[in-house]
């Protein structure tokens, strides 16, 4: 393992768990405000134990398929993920679709709890522990699909597990002691970011399974995530440019 | 029911952002693919067309929905 490919590898995993956390925090934090930490502790526990579930019954499926298919199939979805992130965050970034927002998410949750409630159509409890189990559950698939993306490849799933590890302790600790919505977290910078490297990634392992030996080897990440980046900021400048003269 | 139809939808969104980009994509890695498979082409020169369209659509993509004016 070099660490010119394991950093990136564990950066990319803790910052892209992070921004998913930070949004099922939110979620979770709506539902235990409004019914409870029972509700909201159950629902977690049952999205982790499905998530875990999936892990133990794909991770050693991965053993199995041959390198440089497993490269390739990687490659081709970080591709596929990486830029779509990356489209949205340079699109936020110039303004054209609005930002995340922690605090509206917040509200909208705790309304739509809020009308079941009054409406008492349902057992509350069990639609906010639904809740809950639905945020861990769609969230954490991001985390667990961006780790085995960027660890399957080179032998790398435990450190980048390690770093989103990290990045679910850093949340809940930040959640625990101030008990809002993590709303100052740099959202679409963190987007943009993580969009960068995994496009880069993409772009490596896209190409090993091609059999492309790239020059510099690892190093080449950096070069790749360079150019997505500086692609991530000419893409927002020009769209920029472009809302401001339909404005016009 | 309603939970599995969402991660569904989540797992799709996860990778199909955009129809048009990811049909792009798809699209330039096929045609490397095939390039390097097929007609002996250097993979290098594969990976580099892979790497520059992606960067290329990537901003095609953008502009695009700036235009359009939306996500």
């Amino acid at each position: 393992m070099t660490w010119s490919v394991a950093a990136p590898a564990v950066m990319a995993a803790f910052l892209a768990s992070l921004v998913e956390v930070v949004e099922a925090f939110t979620i979770v934090l709506a539902v235990a405000t409004l019914r409870g930490w029972r509700s909201a502790a159950l629902g977690t526990i049952a999205g982790l134990a499905v998530l875990a579930g999936i892990v133990l019954l794909l991770g050693p499926l991965l053993n199995r398929i041959p390198l440089h298919s497993l490269q390739l199939a990687i490659g081709i979805l970080l591709l596929l993920f990486g830029m779509g992130w990356l489209r949205k965050a340079s699109l936020r970034a110039a303004g054209i679709i609005p930002l995340h927002d922690e605090d509206a998410i917040f509200a909208a949750e705790a309304a739509q709890l809020g009308q079941h409630q009054r409406r008492q159509q349902t057992n509350l409890d069990w639609v906010a522990g639904i809740t809950a189990l639905k945020a861990v559950l769609l969230e954490g698939l991001e985390v667990v699909f961006i780790v085995i993306a960027v660890g399957a490849g080179r032998g790398l799933l435990m450190p980048a597990s390690f770093g989103a590890l990290a990045a679910c302790a850093l949340v809940l600790a930040a959640g625990a002691i101030i008990h809002r919505p993590l709303s100052r977290v740099p959202e679409n910078t963190l987007k943009f970011g993580v969009g960068v490297m995994l496009s880069a990634f993409g772009v490596f392992w896209t190409g090993e399974g091609l059999g492309v030996a790239w020059p510099g080897q690892d190093l080449a990440l950096l070069l790749f995530a360079a150019l997505f980046l500086a692609a991530g900021l000419t893409g927002s400048a020009l769209a920029r440019r472009i809302s401001v003269e339909i404005a016009r | 029911m309603t939970v599995l139809k969402e991660i569904a939808a989540e797992l799709t969104g996860m990778f199909v952002a955009e129809k048009r980009l990811t049909i792009a994509v798809l699209t330039v890695v096929t045609m490397a693919g095939c390039l390097v498979d097929f007609t002996e082409l250097d993979p290098l020169v594969g990976g580099s067309i892979v790497l520059f369209g992606c960067l290329t659509l990537l901003i095609e993509s953008v502009c695009r929905s700036a235009r359009a004016g939306t996500s």
